[in-house]
């Protein structure tokens, strides 16, 4: 067992791990913060995604050790208060979800993708940028839609337009 | 079974060494690519420990290798099986001829093999490629090993 | 229309949980003291038992302790059931093997559970698990389900003589033979509906805890339906009397069908956690819910349409080989039966139609209903049928099938359905004109301009939903009831509980059975709650599957609402000293007709627990009702989806380049979770038609175990759909609702096969068309125009 210090959410985390602990248990199981989910064992699905230092990084495929010294941000911290991220009120405004499954690994990789592409995306780009993400319940329609709307919101700093009914 | 493989080697040593050393269980111990411990129960029959990884699966096979179809020393077909726990099984067979052939002799082999549990389930896009690995890994170091042999 | 009543595109209550990551799934779930349970599965397809020896796995680090199938039995823990009774043509009963929730004697797939290992931690107990040795008899196996009844297949249940569990058969077969003696064209079709692996994103857990004061347990699980998990692991395992025994599906992500049945690890994990006195947590990874989880369709089918000189259907004949799996799980033998052949009828109007249908175990993992449930099957034989012959008659598909439509309600199928509503031809030419087909042809020179081939493929679909009325499913073998509870409660400060039997997994309830509340009664939807999932909470209910949950679960809402109302009233009536009956209910307001007195809700809520004014004792007070719903009919949502697609010759690369829903799911609550639900449907009808399949190999190992192997859509094979809809109320409920959950998965392979074919110019595009399938397809294709 050795001793890791994370900062999760803005709080700093010291834990002990066994060293082959993977990030994702020790957020779900030593810190409890289980909106962080875990759909796949080969690294496929993207339920886990979180940000280390600000990049996505799928949290089932990184040792715990490895985030040592790091500042790790999860569903969880990505609200400001109850203020909720432009994203995340995209992904309601638009009915990106329906299980809710895959839905914070799906914010957070959402959230990846306009900090390296940028706020103006297109179908296209949204689409392939979700590749190592998989939702089984919506089709991704209206993730696709609720992505770009939450892009366009991130730059306006703004809240995203309700849809047209 | 699920795999089929072939393959030929011109071997550097006469036909009666090279039979004499595949039936000498220090060298199929040497030769098995990831073989642990190989023990002699009887004169065809021996208990192997093998440590095989395919893909995201990797575990230590306990099982058994025998020798069948005799025909000193002309050939015989080795068959090993074994049991890998939570990974799954493993399991493959090879012919394996000898012909004189100039100096040496040339050694022909025909294998299958297949694997079931996790190891069939993760690896399998994989095991074609292993399997076929770990075959020409096995004669590799068996014409290796082969020369320092009397 | 409300901006929160029926209709409106409220946007869901529970979305804020989600997109904060406070849902409260059953693996999020921890009780103290638990224990983690490893399952050792067998590698093996087939194979008889000879030892399994824990000892060693017992003395490793953290193990409590390591349980067998014959531990299992020793303790007199019943095995799992199937409860549908099939009969056979010749009258006997399905033959069902046995299942126990670890096996003792004899492992039937790969996955079948051998012992389960306790430990502290979960690395623990899989290390432990390694330890376990078990010798295996290997049997030969069978996993093709055209060749399990063959001479000398292997013998996977004694019970089961041949693998056969039942033959069986419905319609006219006379009738049916003489329409194609007479018939002017045939139109001949092999399929194979291909095998799938549900895949909702949460895979499968269960906590079970032991309260050993009160000798009763509680089990968290991921089920579709909770209740009826109590009744069969109550009154069939025998785990535990059913007052003794609580479950709980808290939020549960996704089902499919995939979590309506009952497994054996939910069994384990009750029966280990009252053996060993602590909590019990087990949680699937991906690879076990591969192997373990029931997959879906699988049907080997041979069909012919008889066609008349004046190009009308005059019969149609269907033999199916259905693979059922290992062991008959929960409903699986109801839906190649009445979920599939009762549906054959498609929208059409056809006199004869005989189905066969043939159930047979295989070593393979258990197959049972998967969104659609059958009637995914039954459309796609329908549909690309229809299209076929069309296209050998040199006929419009689309002109072939208004021809052949159901026109006048209510219609009788020869195989059971009666047809309520519908108008077939508006969602037709609705699509059509969405499409623009009328210009498809321009579409289609423009590219093969660039060398692309074009296509563009039909499915007029129908479903039978709102499962179902219980005296009819009853006559066709079904062990239970399909009624839904609800139970309205409102408080005394106004705000509302809605108790209901149905469970949401996805489908929004939270949200739309508020809007029925806040429509229905003049209150604003914040003060609606939805409580479901809970059997201490809710007394009873069927769950959700089968589009049910609109049809026949609101209903039961509306039930329980006429009563409240009522009731209401009498209270209004006491408290304006009028007669009940004179009380007008509007906007949440409470009037005595004809005159300006009245009371809001809030005050007559109030008034129903103080019962100040409540004279005369005739009045109880409280404000509570119940009721039960059984509808009267299926429900029967249709509807018309249109593919289009580019497929490029060179590589066999398909494009959906557009796809089109106009479907008629009667009235709608909420237009925005339909869509969702439709879209969603798409996507797994596509995955079905050109990306999934899970394939055994001839020793029965699953090689497409993982997402690596087994193609789950991802957003970029996926377009964005064009959904629109038409609507004829349903009238067999008083919502008029008819569902929307399944239309998505049932219509969309046969139109995107449809599509391709009609691209390829060649019929043999088998399931899933991937670029290999349709490269080759297209080279066949393109031999036959050259010819
Ligand atoms: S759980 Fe990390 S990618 Fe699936
Ligand atoms: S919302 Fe259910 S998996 Fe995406």
């Amino acid at each position: 067992m050795s001793n890791v210090t994370v900062t999760v959410n803005g709080k700093s985390h010291t834990v002990d791990v066994a060293p082959e602990t993977l990030l994702v248990e020790l957020i779900r199981e030593k810190l409890r913060l289980t909106g962080t989910h875990v759909g796949c064992d080969t690294s496929q699905c993207g339920a886990c995604v979180v940000h280390v230092d600000g990049v996505a990084v799928k949290s089932c495929t990184m040792l715990a050790m490895t985030a040592d010294g790091a500042s790790v941000t999860t569903i969880e911290g990505l609200a400001n208060g109850s203020a909720l991220h432009p994203m995340q009120e995209a992904f309601r405004e638009h009915h990106g979800l329906q299980c809710g499954f895959c839905t914070p690994g799906m914010i957070m990789s959402a959230v990846d993708i306009v900090n390296r592409k940028g706020s103006d995306l297109d179908e296209h780009t949204i689409r392939d940028e979700l590749e190592g993400n998989i939702c089984r319940c919506t089709g991704y329609h209206n993730i696709v839609k609720a992505v770009a709307a939450g892009a366009k919101a991130m730059k306006g700093g703004a809240k995203p337009a309700r849809a047209a009914e | 079974m699920a795999l089929e493989m072939s393959g030929e080697y011109d071997l550097p040593q006469k036909r009666e060494i090279v039979w004499k050393a595949l039936n000498d269980p220090a060298m199929l111990e040497k030769c098995i690519p990831g073989c642990e411990t190989l023990e002699k129960l009887s004169d065809t029959e021996f208990q192997a420990t093998v440590k095989l990884s395919i893909g995201p699966v990797s575990a230590r096979f306990k099982g058994k290798v025998k020798l069948e179809d005799i025909d000193a020393p002309n050939g015989y077909k080795i068959v090993g099986e074994g049991e890998g726990g939570v990974a799954g099984f493993a399991k493959g067979q090879a012919s394996v001829a000898l012909a004189d052939e100039g100096e040496g002799c040339k050694l022909t082999y025909k294998a299958e093999a297949a694997t079931g549990g996790k190891i069939a389930q993760l690896g399998q896009r994989l095991i074609s490629g292993s399997a076929k690995k770990t075959a020409d890994r096995f004669f590799e170091n068996f014409v290796e090993a082969l020369k320092e042999y009397r | 229309m409300s901006a929160t009543g029926i209709g409106a595109a409220v946007r869901r209550k529970e979305d804020q949980r989600f997109i904060t990551g406070t849902g409260n799934y059953t693996s999020d779930i921890s009780r103290p003291g638990e224990l983690r349970a490893y399952f050792v599965r067998s590698p093996h397809a087939h194979a008889t038992i000879k030892k399994v020896d824990t000892k060693a796995a017992e003395k490793m680090p953290g193990v409590a302790a390591v349980l067998t199938g014959a531990d299992l039995a020793n303790d007199k823990i019943g095995g799992l059931i199937c409860g549908w009774a099939i009969t056979s043509k010749d009258g006997t009963p399905m033959k069902m093997g046995a299942h126990p929730a670890i096996a003792a004697d004899k492992v039937r797939c790969v996955g079948d559970a051998v012992a389960v290992v306790l430990a502290e931690t979960l690395r623990q107990a899989r290390d432990a698990a390694e330890a376990v040795e078990v010798d295996y008899g290997v049997l030969p196996s069978v996993v093709d389900p055209a060749k399990a009844a063959a001479k000398g297949a292997p013998q996977i249940h004694d019970v089961a003589p041949n693998n056969m569990i039942y033959d069986w058969h419905l319609g006219d077969k006379a009738a049916t033979d003489a329409a194609f003696a007479s018939a002017k064209h045939v139109t001949k079709l092999d399929i194979i509906n291909n095998r799938l692996v549900p895949n909702a994103m949460e895979p499968r857990a269960a906590i079970a805890e032991y309260d050993q004061g009160n000798d009763a347990l509680t089990l968290w699980n991921t089920s579709q339906n909770p209740h009826v998990a109590r009744l069969v692991i109550s009154a069939f395992v025998g785990m535990a009397p059913e007052h003794k025994l609580r479950v709980i599906a808290p939020d549960v992500g996704g089902g499919f069908g995939s979590k309506i049945f009952i497994y054996p690890e939910e069994v384990v994990a009750l029966w280990a956690a009252r053996r060993v006195k602590r909590p019990v947590k087990w949680v699937s990874d991906r690879s076990e819910a591969f192997l373990t989880d029931a997959h879906g369709r699988d049907h080997v089918t041979h069909a012919e349409l008889a066609i008349d000189a004046n190009n009308k259907i005059t019969g149609l004949r269907v033999h199916t080989i259905a693979n059922i799996g290992a062991y008959m799980s929960t409903f699986s033998s109801s839906v190649p039966t009445y979920l599939y052949a009762t549906l054959l009828s498609g929208q059409y109007a056809i006199p004869a139609i005989y189905a066969e249908v043939d159930a047979v175990y295989t070593n393979t993992a258990p197959v049972d209903a998967y969104r659609g449930a059958g009637r995914p099957e039954a459309t796609f034989v329908v549909e690309r049928l229809v299209e076929v012959a069309a296209r050998e008659l040199g006929l419009d598909p689309a002109e072939f099938r208004r021809k052949n439509f159901v026109k006048s309600f209510p219609h009788q199928t020869p195989v059971i359905m009666t047809y309520d509503a519908g108008d077939y031809d508006a969602s037709l030419t609705k699509a059509m004109d969405l499409i623009d087909y009328k210009n498809f042809g321009k579409r289609k020179a423009e590219s093969e301009k660039h060398g692309k081939l074009r296509g563009i493929g039909f499915s007029t679909y129908i479903e039978a939903c709102g499962i179902a009325p219980s005296q009819a499913v009853g006559s066709l073998g079904a062990g239970v009831g399909l009624w839904e509870s609800a139970e309205v409660r409102v408080n005394p400060t106004g705000s509302i509980e809605i108790l209901t039997g149905s469970h949401s997994h996805g489908q929004g309830h939270e949200t739309t059975f508020a809007q029925l509340v806040s429509d229905r009664l003049g209150v604003p939807i914040e003060t609606v709650s939805v409580v479901h999932g809970d059997t201490d909470k809710v007394q009873f209910g069927m769950g959700t599957y089968g589009s049910r949950s609109g049809a026949v679960g609101m209903s039961a809402i509306v039930k329980a609402l006429d009563k409240i109302e009522a009731k209401a009233k009498k209270v209004a009536g006491y408290m304006m000293e009028a007669s009940g009956d004179d009380i007008e209910f509007k906007d949440g307001k409470f009037t005595v007709k004809g005159t300006d007195k009245s009371v809001g809700w809030g005050d007559v809520t109030l008034n129903a627990y103080i019962a100040h004014k409540f004279t005369g004792g005739q009045l109880e007070p409280g404000l509570k009702e119940g009721a039960f719903y059984d509808p009267t009919n299926f429900t029967f949502p249709a509807g018309c989806h249109i593919a289009e697609v580019e497929i490029d010759p060179e590589t066999g690369k398909t494009t959906i380049a557009k796809w089109v829903a106009v479907d008629d799911f009667g009235n709608i609550i909420n237009p925005m979770i339909v869509e969702g639900q439709v879209h969603g449907g798409i996507a797994q009808g596509v995955g079905q038609a050109m990306l999934e399949g899970a394939s055994y190999n001839s020793d029965g190992q699953l090689v497409t175990g993982s997402f690596m192997d087994y193609a789950m859509p991802r957003a970029a094979d996926l377009p964005s759909f064009k959904v629109d809809t038409t609507v004829t109320p349903c009238p067999s409920n008083p919502l008029g609702i008819k569902g929307c959950g399944e239309a998505g998965a049932i219509a969309s392979p046969a139109a995107l096969i449809n599509a391709i074919t009609n691209a390829v110019g060649h019929e043999n595009v088998p399931m899933p068309a991937t670029p290999s399938t349709v490269w080759k397809a297209a080279q066949g294709g393109m031999k036959k125009a050259a010819e």
